[in-house]
């Protein structure tokens, strides 16, 4: 069942578009990340739905209601701000009973409601301290409790995590998605951090200038990227993306680049011949072995592994991925290998659209884990 | 060895300190110390104003002064004056900075405007409003009756309770600006945020005032109540320009008292009894309200 749902929403400041032609459908008990480079607009969306902003056109539901002229208070969500915005002259425990407060919900009944919400959020101990003698962590809590306390329909939270430290940041990720699974309330979460949207979402909504790009579960994201933005996005180190042309050859395709020529496989029906690009997660190159050859440019250690950048031809660059006890250095030519049928296809432009056929095979299911564990090494 | 070099250095920086504040301390002595003690002193003579002749009475002032009707008379006005035209200029004040603060087309230019009661010199503002309240030919009761809201002429100046109440708004009108513009700058810097926060967890917009806004006002309020009521409770050249200390003596504040004493009754050493004693009174009462708003504080 829908919970929020986006029909054709815009938002324009001015003659600037900071939203165009949303469409959301967020089921219920859903957490769904909105992620995009910063001035995407996740911003913007998240506040349409808090009522802080109004849409130019389109329509916000939020369960049966359409909310566009409900007021903030009424709209039945409770928002968690990246300042916190903690009333600062107020004690922890008045801070998180003010919106009992403000529904009139009875001396009594709020004290036991606050008294939970601090138990569950480790907050018991400081309810009497003020907002400036908490740490940043601390405070973090108190503003979702203050969202939590009142048990609402829809959670938003705005890049909660940006101010902690990232020790803390990885603690508190295990928490909200820990404290998701125990409410089961409908998340709608901003960040820009790719890590956080893939290991605590059910489904990501990635942006860009504004529009939507893919709204998918984390590791379709990752696996079946819609078009090049997202391909180019989402992975650290990021997917090599590889301007060429494709070249159709009775049942077979070939991808012709100066440097790299490559079996098309797994096309779907809107290739054409002509221009396209070639993506490649680093993980699909095997480094060591193979026809092709490559000087290397560059090793990252990371301890588990070495990042190596591979110079192919006059200018192309790949990245790939070889265990840490490999020994490339710079200069030295190797050999290496593309896997045919874990490349992308993307129509040609920024934005072109995915040119891969719609299949479950063997690299567009598997699990999620593995690809954030990828994630989280590439990450530290 | 590096610590005899180090307690060289420690002292070579103390007394650059000295050297550095010598002369604020030199210039306070002068303009503020010489001038407290000789007023205290000489509140300890009676003396003949013109020639400044006196004899030792010690505190013989004092027990006058405070035996006398009209002193306790002239506190009492006194209090009124502060604490009427006080919270007029908070609650103008307040209420105007909340508009200012507003997104309104006219803002920069409203700002500006706002000042200029506090600009203008005081004589050429008593004597403006002279005009307006006169009886005879104020515009005042000219537009009054004209509207058809009084049938005579009201003596806005020349009577109780009349006179009070329009030094009192005099007062509010010439100094609220001073409040608007502390306000509107502590206004800026409250993050909007709290705003956001306060309407999700259902606060309309009076509920967002009392428990956004006006806490966060609170600092800058007691700086402000602090600095108007000193010079509220000392104001003399409005209300002596406005009536005098009249009718007879009913709007006759203490400074307009000290002034009678020393240049009319020519009893410079009277004067300057009851003006320590002002100064008492005031420091009693801010010492008595830092110490409140310190305690409420109170973390
Ligand atoms: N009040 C406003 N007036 C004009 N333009 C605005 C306003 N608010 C946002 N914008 C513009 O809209 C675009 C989207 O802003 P938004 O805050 O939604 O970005 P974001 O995706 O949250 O970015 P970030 O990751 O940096 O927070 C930006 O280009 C921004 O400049
Ligand atoms: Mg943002």
């Amino acid at each position: 069942m829908a919970d929020v749902i986006f029909s054709d929403v815009q938002k324009r400041f001015g003659s600037f578009v900071a939203v165009q032609n949303l469409n959301l459908d967020i089921r219920q008990g859903e957490f769904v990340s909105l992620l995009g480079p910063s001035g995407c607009g996740k911003t913007t969306t998240l506040r349409m739905l808090a009522g802080l902003e109004f849409p130019t056109s389109g329509e916000i539901r939020i369960g049966e209601r359409v909310v566009n002229d409900v007021a903030p208070g009424d709209r039945d969500i409770a928002m968690v701000f990246q300042s916190y915005a903690l009333y600062p002259h107020m004690s922890v425990g008045q801070n998180i009973a003010y919106p009992l407060k403000k529904r009139r919900v009875p001396k009594a009944e709020r004290a036991r409601m606050v008294a939970r919400t601090a138990e569950m959020l480790q907050l018991t101990a400081l309810l009497d301290r003020k907002p400036k003698q908490l740490s940043g962590g601390q405070q973090q809590r108190v503003a979702l409790g203050r969202a939590l306390v009142r048990d609402p329909k829809v959670f938003l939270l705005d890049e909660p995590l940006s101010n902690l430290d990232a020790k803390l940041r990885g603690y508190m990720r295990a928490e909200l998605v820990e404290l998701h699974q125990r409410l089961g309330r409908t998340m709608v979460y901003v960040t820009h951090d790719q890590l956080e949207a893939m290991t605590m979402s059910d489904r990501i909504a990635i942006m860009e200038g504004g529009a939507l790009q893919q709204f998918a579960p984390p590791q379709e994201v990752y696996r079946a990227p819609a078009n090049r933005f997202v391909a180019g996005f989402i992975g650290t180190p990021g997917m090599n993306l590889i301007d060429g042309a494709l070249a159709r050859d009775g049942n077979t395709w070939r991808f012709e680049a100066p440097a790299l020529q490559l079996e098309a496989r797994g096309l779907g029906p809107d290739a054409r011949p002509g221009e396209a690009c070639l993506g490649i997660r680093p993980e699909a190159l095997t480094l060591g072995s193979g026809a092709l050859r490559g000087v290397v440019q560059l090793v990252e250690q990371t301890g588990h592994e070495n990042i190596v950048v591979l110079r192919v031809g006059e200018d192309l660059r790949l990245t790939g991925r070889a265990p840490g006890h490999t020994i490339w250095k710079p200069g030295e030519t190797i050999p290496f290998a593309i896997d045919a049928d874990a490349a992308h296809y993307f129509a040609a432009g920024p934005a072109g659209a995915r040119l891969n056929a719609r299949r479950s095979g063997p690299h567009e299911s598997g699990d999620a884990i593995s690809i954030t564990n990828n994630m989280r090494e590439a990450h530290q | 060895m590096a610590h005899t070099k180090q307690t060289l250095l420690e002292r070579r920086y103390s007394l650059l300190g000295l050297l550095l504040i010598a002369p604020t301390v030199l210039v306070f002595c002068a303009v503020i110390v010489y001038p407290l003690i000789s007023a205290i002193y000489l509140s300890l003579f009676s003396i003949y104003t013109p020639t400044l002749d006196g004899e030792w009475v010690g505190l013989q002032n004092y027990a006058t002064l405070l035996a006398k009707g009209e002193f306790w008379y002239s506190l009492r006005t006194n209090l009124i004056w502060t604490v009427g035209t006080l919270s007029l200029q908070i609650v103008f004040g307040i209420g105007m900075a909340l508009v200012l603060h507003q997104n309104i087309w006219f803002r920069s230019l409203a700002r500006s405007l706002i000042l200029f009661p506090y600009f203008i010199s005081t004589v050429v503002a008593v004597l403006v409003w002279k005009w307006l309240f006169n009886d005879l030919y104020g515009i005042l009761n000219h537009l009054m009756m004209g509207a058809g809201l009084i049938e005579f002429p009201i003596d806005y100046l020349g009577s109780m309770p009349n006179a009070m109440v329009s030094v009192i708004l005099v007062g509010a009108w010439k100094y609220f600006p001073f409040v608007v513009i502390a306000v509107l700058a502590r206004l800026q810097t409250i993050p909007g945020q709290l705003y956001e926060a306060a309407r999700i967890d259902g606060a309309g917009p009076i509920a967002r005032f009392f428990d956004v806004t006006l806490p966060q006002l609170r600092e800058v309020l007691v700086v402000i109540v602090m600095l108007r009521a000193i010079w509220d409770f000392k104001e003399f050249d409005l209300i002596f320009l406005l009536t005098g200390g009249g009718p007879v003596t009913s709007t006759q504040t203490l400074p307009l008292l000290v002034y009678k004493e020393a240049f009319s009754l020519n009893q410079m050493g009277m004067a300057t009894a009851y003006a320590v004693i002002m100064m008492l009174i005031m420091l009693v009462f801010m010492v008595l309200y830092i110490r409140r708003t310190r305690t409420e504080d109170g973390l």
